[in-house]
């Protein structure tokens, strides 16, 4: 007879890195060439083979994230949302033509009542497809041979979420910090690593500082840049520059050299004016981001264990700046190494502090659903 | 050869050291808690592409869940040269897969526009509700003629009434149809959904007789009988169908755009005889001279010839939909094959006048009661 011995070790502490590898530059080639050739049919493919790679590059501990997820799935998810919800919708508005004629004002009328319903449709179920993403992202997700999952109703979500949407705009902004912390603390309390789970518990008050002053500074911004503009302008020339308009919009009349001159001057200045708010306003606004994040992460315990994230203002206006230029110079091509910056970004950053029986932990019983992210690809809210 | 592996059972996150070879085709591996297990090389597969200073780990077909993790290159190696499908990356498995949907992707669309453009519209036009084809009808008008005035007079819509009626004599399945007359200073008539002709004030004027506008009007009621407008509205509409499903947008609502209109009247050459050969028909029921047809035809393409240079230049606010739409021949393609192919009436048939001539100057003055 013999005896299996255990070979039962210590709790341990967890580190997280980023090793890069080689090969995006190449996937993100094959993936751009490939996407002309199927017309974009790839893409589900060229997805997973991106989330292949970075999972891969994320080393828990010396063991990497292993991403299984595959792009039929993705690509079985996109033609069920196309067939239950575009399809019918696009069958309908050209019933409703061939109905009442086209160009009539009823099938006008008609057609945009579809739109409306449909546009209902997807802001209910907006939070749904974030919900059903992320369960699918976390069920391909794979460390030591054991999946992550997402236990709970993606319903649930998806109304607390719509409900979120309504409360944000009814409030001027002012409930986003007590709805995200709502939302975060039902997602994570559903996240679970084999049969270990997530906790978040926390409150949204040590949030509103931050944002009273992100909301108040915008706003004050706004205000005073209008403000400032139209006071400098009218007390320098008010004159002038009323009898410039007048010219311009008047009949029979051309402004002289001087006036087209001023004209150009306050058009350049609302233009800078624009300018200005569109890059101060979300710098402005990544100082409630960051504090999010790091609060958020206060708040989440992993079996025991507690996690921090040191996001710094800085750090999430460099991200989303680089990211958007990559974007911008690519033409869209480079998406690979941003969605590679955004996960970079997290594990350089992540902490997790507290021991934990790694040994213990057992495969997750939650089920795994054969279609992915079909409501989130055609919302684009699939995050990665 | 042996070496050493991490395993992982896909059961709990526990890690175990093992030793493991290779024998006969298998890879055999055991170790402190794990029983010995041999799996097939064939069956492995690599969940990375193995790369230099990294561990690279494997699964088997019996064990989807299980993961072997190796750091010993020369046992790496070993294992590459026994199964080359273990080096991973771009496999013919997954390139067919891509490759099939990506044809099945093209066969569904071309399938769907054969059906939606070819097959359907014609097919559909026919069973189309009297009701929806006059409501169709309505706003095609309505969108083509704009402002214009539409021309009635007493014995204008008497003369009118009667060349229907002349028509109508030798033909008793002639389709139910509507013939206005609108102020427009384009040469052109048109058939919309719903059995609405439409002629313009001009193409009165331009006419030398009234076996000439018979023959026209013949032609119209030959699109009308074949269901043409219907046919080419439902085509418009699958287009804007397949651009939605292409593109994920709303189709740019084609049929309520000018140039969807301006196409909606270009039927093509096939449809074109299929109304001549229906005017020819009509023409010989209620003995009227195809001549008059064929002569009006001539007498066009003469006009068109010299038109561009002579078009007369019309005020803004004349301007209509119909100004783009053009005149016969932009929407009338193959008109000089066509000509060719009406002869005058059988022998032993004598042509009748299809109007008097007080008729006639009444039809031709409807626009300026």
């Amino acid at each position: 007879m013999t005896v299996t011995i255990e070979t039962s070790t210590a709790p341990e502490k967890l580190n997280f890195e980023y090793v890069p590898r080689k090969g995006l530059l190449k996937l993100t080639v094959i993936n751009f060439l490939l996407g002309i050739v199927t017309l974009g049919i790839y893409r589900f493919w060229a997805k997973t083979n991106v989330r292949k790679h970075i999972w891969s590059c994320v080393h828990i501990n010396g063991e990497p994230l292993e991403y299984t997820g595959r792009g039929i799935e993705l690509f079985k998810g996109a033609l069920m949302v196309f067939l239950i919800m575009v399809l019918p919708a696009v069958l309908l508005i050209a019933g409703i033509t061939l109905y009442y004629g086209p160009g009539s004002p009823e099938a006008a009328l008609a057609q945009g009542m579809v739109f409306g319903v449909f546009y209902l449709i997807a802001f209910v179920f907006w939070g749904y497809a974030v919900y059903k993403s992320r369960g699918y992202q976390l069920s391909r997700t794979n460390w030591r041979g054991i999946r992550g999952a997402l236990v709970g109703s993606a319903m649930t979500y998806s109304l607390l979420y719509f409900g979120s949407i309504l409360a944000k705009s009814f409030s001027m902004g002012w409930a986003t910090p007590v709805m995200n912390t709502v939302l975060q603390e039902q997602i994570t309390n559903d996240m679970r690593f084999g049969d270990a789970a997530f906790k978040f518990k926390g409150r949204a008050g040590p949030l509103y500082p931050t944002y009273a002053l992100c909301w108040l500074l915008s706003f004050g911004a706004l205000i005073l840049g209008s403000v400032l503009l139209g006071a400098a302008a009218a007390g320098a020339f008010g004159e002038t520059i009323s009898m410039a308009f007048g010219s311009l919009f008047g009949e029979n009349t051309e402004p002289t050299t001087d006036q087209w001159g001023i004209i150009a001057l306050i058009l350049l200045g609302l233009f800078v004016l624009t300018v200005l708010s569109l890059l101060f306003i979300p710098m402005l606004w990544a100082v409630y981001v960051a504090k999010e994040i790091r609060t958020f992460a206060n708040y989440t315990r992993f079996d025991g264990a507690q996690f921090h994230l040191d996001a710094s203002t800085g750090s999430v206006i460099w991200l989303a700046l680089v990211n958007i230029l990559i974007l911008i110079f690519t033409l869209g091509i480079g998406w690979p190494y941003i969605n590679q910056r955004v996960v970079r970004f997290v594990i350089d950053r992540i902490r997790l502090d507290g021991a934990i029986d790694i040994d213990r932990i057992a495969q997750s019983k939650a089920r795994m659903d054969s279609r992915g992210e079909g409501l989130a690809d055609a919302f684009d809210v699939g995050g990665l | 050869m042996e070496s050493r592996a991490v395993y992982f059972d896909g059961e709990t996150a526990h890690d175990r050291a093992v030793g493991i070879h290779t024998a006969d085709g298998f890879v055999v591996f055991s170790g402190p808690g794990v029983a010995e297990t041999k799996w097939s090389i064939k069956g492995l597969h690599p969940i990375d592409t193995p790369t230099t200073g990294q561990p690279f780990r494997i699964t088997h077909d019996d064990r989807p869940g299980a993961r072997i993790v190796l750091r010993d290159e020369d046992f790496i190696d070993h294992l590459l040269a026994q199964h080359k499908d273990l080096k991973g990356g771009y496999s013919w498995s997954h390139l067919k897969q891509v490759a099939g949907w990506t044809i099945a992707g093209f066969v569904a669309l071309f399938v769907l526009g054969w059906l939606m453009l070819t097959f359907l519209p014609q097919k559909v036009a026919y069973v189309l509700p009297d009701e929806w084809r006059n409501r169709i009808g309505n706003q095609v008008v309505k969108s083509l003629v704009a402002e214009a005035k539409v021309c009635h007079s007493r014995d204008g819509d008497a003369a009118k009434s009667a060349l229907i009626a002349m028509l109508a004599e030798g033909s008793p399945d002639m389709p139910a149809i509507s013939m206005e007359i609108y102020d427009i200073p384009v040469l052109n008539a048109f058939a919309a959904p719903g059995g609405k002709i439409i002629f313009t004030r001009t193409i009165l004027e331009s006419a030398d007789g009234p076996d000439e506008i018979a023959g026209v009007l013949a032609h119209e009621i030959g699109h009308v009988a074949y269901r043409h407008p219907e046919a080419q509205l439902l085509r418009l509409t699958g287009l804007q169908v397949l651009i939605s499903m292409a593109t994920g947008t709303n189709g740019g609502d084609l049929t309520s755009n000018v140039g969807a209109l301006i196409a909606l009247l270009r039927y093509t050459r096939e449809a074109e005889r299929e109304a001549d050969s229906y005017a020819r028909t009509m023409l010989e029921g209620a003995n009227i001279d195809p001549q008059g047809l064929k002569r009006f035809f001539e007498k066009l393409l003469v006009l068109e010839k010299g038109a561009d240079a002579a078009k007369p230049e019309l005020r803004t606010e004349e301007r209509t939909v119909m100004d783009r739409v053009g005149s016969v021949f932009s929407t009338h393609p193959g008109t000089e094959d066509r000509i060719k192919e009406l002869g005058p009436l059988p022998a032993g048939k004598s042509p009748i006048p299809s109007l008097d001539v007080r008729q006639w100057q009444a039809l031709k003055d409807i626009c300026k009661g």
